[in-house]
């Protein structure tokens, strides 16, 4: 006890003279800041110095994005962890950040699942999925799979879709396992928590899933942890082709944004301390004991570190074209209700 | 070790449980720094962490019996009574009252949660949107029509309280009643906002009236208050439990939290007494608020066990502490999982029974603690208060919000504008509005009329209303 006490006072001691800042753009409490303390506490180890965890929550997460983006980049001390909602708001809200003044030191890439409940009439609708801006890959999908290749999106999300507003993770899982909602989207660790046992008990099961993106190719890979078809395979097993033009565009766009940068660390672009922080990032995901205890908490993801998340975010910025942006900003105001714009200036 | 790592935690919790506005989610998030240490042996974690839970929800009666300031959202409605009790000289016998009716509901649901925990998800199941929608009406009545008697007033002031608590961005992600300030975009933090409302208005009543008398009457501690605050809970034992039991089925239903619980618990107290008088000083309103603070705690680790899904603000904290500690809560692996329920058990249960024994030692000190000349402790708490605020961004705006809700609550108490239902509405603000929006997605009238715990609930609320139009609550707190 005496020991554990000495250790907190120390703790507390060295956090304070903590040789890297770490910007987390949420409460203590939050789904990235419980990552980044898992993850930090690994890294930290290899990297043989402390990184000290500081907050600034507010303005939905994009406070600590913009403040580093302003101001907190150019001391090469300072580290940013984002969430893929981060992504998202990049593509169509005026946010002040700028993900290409900035270098990736590692990031998660990180596939969604989609399960529906057997009652669900999944080629006439309608469909009850809970809303959110975090769900948007997943809602045009859905409406892909009911449109085929040949009908209006519009048409299909307005007669086909119960976009169930005002829904909480906690509240939608829920929701899914009494059959208030019959289809529901989860990351592979809560899709196991929330919606296996649903699936295991016969009333549900695995619609489709994303799959990985492969920053060379650009193409979605299937995820080796799950049997079922990504979107693109269901489609076309379904319709014959392939899904294509700009609603298509507009989906891949959003999914690879907010998936491939789930959870992300940055520097300032130049940053001199980038290389150790690299060296030590790929020391800890070759760890098995490391690797472990964050897949443990965590879940399993694949890493991308230094040139290969640099690469990554090349590849995301590919796919920000004209009928995309413009078809996912019209989508998101018109008919999901967000807020969105068209940010021309990202597409040049 | 695991005696010294349960005192610890019952020592920590009631230190935080203590201070003003704090509270079990409070104390919680500041654990995470510490978490690290229990890797080792995750299960002294988790003894750590319910401890604390147990222990701050038994302390922060403390606050708001003696200083008019709830130890916590959860605490305001003990403060009712408690606080004129004891300015009437009688700290020592509310806060034993408190104490042995939150100690043995925390007992007795406790104890039925960890026995039974697996029945309980049928209960849950039962409760879909439309009754969870019918139940935050219920709050909503209870507060603007049992519990006071100014019940156009109270109204008006829950929607004022929901219109704050809405402040932030729609469920489209637009921003709603933010004025342009980015920094609202999040919302109003609860803590600013309860600490303006309750703390500071105290505080200002303190300053200005330090020199002509004191707010409390200054009393000594005595074993025969303690006695009398324990033979007053057995006495109003009815009170106690119907406190309890509606604080164990309001913690088992998610998001609905410990505030709901104790002002159903005190609304129910009211309406079971009709011919007393509350907000004075009635033993019977500390008595059933407290009834429901425990056993809510107690009961809101069922759907964060069984479902992962938090029964409480406090319980989505201790899941993230706990994935720290490498145990999943709502996973398969912990339905097995032994150890971590015995572990749990034993912290809830003997944390509470020792905070219990602590709390009547500081109880007993009570009325010294009173005397204790008010330019001393004054700045203390204003430090603490403005340290808590800080603790969001660091900025200016912290304190911005704070200063705008201090003015608020002064002026709030002064023109008798009720505090409880302006906090309640800000708290069940996102509640009523999320779920108004699910209700309407996802359920014809047809469907809701078929639904026999939505249409009793409903009963209820309309019955709630008629009864405190007609009947005027002698309730008079604002």
């Amino acid at each position: 006890m005496l020991k554990k006490t000495i250790m907190a006072l120390v703790l507390m001691t060295t956090t304070a003279l903590a040789d890297y800042n770490l910007i987390v753009p949420q409460k203590p409490s939050g789904g990235t800041s419980v990552w980044a303390q898992i993850v930090v506490a690994e890294w930290e180890k290899h990297l043989g110095e402390k990184i000290n965890l500081i907050y600034k929550p507010g303005a939905r997460d994009q406070l600590g994005p913009n403040e580093f983006q302003n101001q907190l980049r150019f001391d090469d001390k300072t580290i940013l962890v984002s969430h893929g909602g981060n992504g998202i708001s990049y593509l169509v809200e005026p946010v002040e950040y700028n993900y290409f003044d900035w270098e990736s030191v590692g990031h998660m890439n990180l596939n969604i699942i989609v399960g529906a409940r057997n009652k669900a009439d999944t080629k006439n609708g309608p469909i009850q999925f809970p809303s959110g801006s975090g769900m948007t890959p997943e809602i045009m999908a859905i409406v892909m799979l009911l449109t085929g290749p040949n009908g209006d999106p519009v048409k299909t999300f307005e007669n086909k879709i119960v976009w169930v507003k005002g829904m909480k993770g906690s509240e939608r899982r829920l929701a899914f396992i009494r059959g208030d909602l019959n289809a529901t989207r989860e990351n592979p660790a809560a899709y196991k928590k929330h919606v296996m046992p649903v699936i295991g008990k016969g009333d549900a099961y695995t619609w489709f899933h994303h799959g990985l993106l492969n920053v060379k190719t650009g193409e979605h890979d299937k995820d080796p942890n799950f049997t079922e078809p990504t979107f693109e395979a269901l489609y076309e097993s379904t319709y014959g082709v392939a899904p294509s033009g700009d609603f298509y565009d507009a989906y891949k766009l959003v999914k690879s944004w907010r998936d491939a940068l789930q959870k992300a660390f940055w520097v300032n672009k130049g940053n001199p301390n980038k290389a150790k922080l690299v060296a030590a990032l790929d020391k800890m995901i070759n760890d098995p004991e490391s690797v472990a205890a964050i897949e443990k908490k965590v879940g399993k993801y694949e890493w991308r570190t230094g040139a290969e998340g640099d690469a990554a975010v090349r590849t995301l910025k590919s796919f920000i074209t004209p009928g995309a942006l413009k078809t996912l900003s019209d989508f998101g105001k018109n008919q999901l209700g967000y807020n969105a714009i068209y940010k021309e200036e990202l597409t040049k | 070790m695991e005696l010294a790592i349960l005192m610890a935690g019952i020592v920590y919790g009631l230190i935080i449980g203590l201070i003003p506005a704090a509270g079990a989610t409070t104390g919680l998030i500041t654990l995470f720094g510490v978490m690290p240490y229990f890797v080792g042996d995750p299960y002294l974690g988790v003894i750590f962490c319910v401890a604390v839970v147990a222990s701050s929800t038994t302390g922060d009666s403390f606050a708001g019996v003696l200083l008019g300031i709830p130890g916590a959202n959860s605490a305001a409605a003990t403060m009712v009574d408690g606080f004129p009790m004891a300015k009437n000289g009688e700290a020592t016998r509310a806060l034993s009252a408190a104490i042995t009716s939150s100690t043995c509901n925390g007992l007795f649901w406790g104890s039925l949660t960890f026995l039974f925990l697996p029945w309980y998800t049928k209960v849950v199941m039962y409760m879909g949107i439309p009754e969870l929608w019918a139940l935050v009406l219920l709050a909503f009545v209870t507060v603007g029509f049992v519990s006071t008697r100014r019940y156009v007033r109270s109204v008006l002031a829950i929607v004022l309280g929901v219109t704050v608590g809405l402040i932030g961005v729609d469920v489209n992600n637009v921003p709603r009643f933010t004025m342009g300030w980015r920094y609202l975009e999040d919302g109003v933090q609860i803590l600013p906002y309860m600490a303006g409302l309750f703390a500071i208005p105290e505080l200002w009543d303190g300053w200005f009236n330090r020199k002509k008398t004191t707010t409390i009457k200054a009393e000594h501690g005595s074993w025969q208050d303690l006695k009398q605050g324990v033979k007053d809970t057995i006495r109003c034992w009815k009170d106690s439990a119907r406190g309890g039991a509606i604080g164990s089925f309001i913690g088992l239903l998610p998001g609905l939290g410990g505030a709901m619980a104790d002002w159903l618990a005190y609304g129910a107290t009211v309406a079971a007494n009709p011919k007393e008088k509350f907000g004075v000083g009635n033993v019977k309103g500390v008595v059933g608020a407290e009834g429901a603070n425990n056993a809510q705690k107690a009961s809101s680790f069922i759907p964060t066990v069984l479902f992962g899904i938090p029964g409480a603000s406090f319980a989505a904290i201790l899941m993230g502490l706990f994935l720290y500690l490498g145990i999943d809560l709502g996973s398969p692996d912990t339905f097995y999982d032994d150890k971590l329920f015995d572990s749990m058990t034993y912290a809830f249960l003997l944390g509470t029974i020792i905070t219990a024994v602590l709390c009547y030692g500081l109880a007993y000190f009570a009325g010294w603690m009173t005397r204790i000349p008010y330019v001393y402790y004054f700045p203390c708490i204003l430090a603490v208060i403005v340290w808590a605020t800080l603790q969001y961004t660091g900025g200016w705006e912290d304190l911005a919000v704070l200063l705008v809700f201090s003015v608020f609550g002064v002026l709030c108490k002064k023109f008798q504008v009720s505090r409880p239902a302006l906090l309640i509405g800000f708290i069940l603000s996102d509640r009523i509005y999320n779920l108004t929006y699910q209700l309407t997605s996802l359920h014809t009238v047809n469907d809701l009329i078929t639904r026999p715990i939505f249409i009793f609930l409903m009963a209820c609320v309309i019955l709630l209303m008629y009864w405190g139009i007609t009947k005027r609550s002698r309730l008079d707190y604002a």
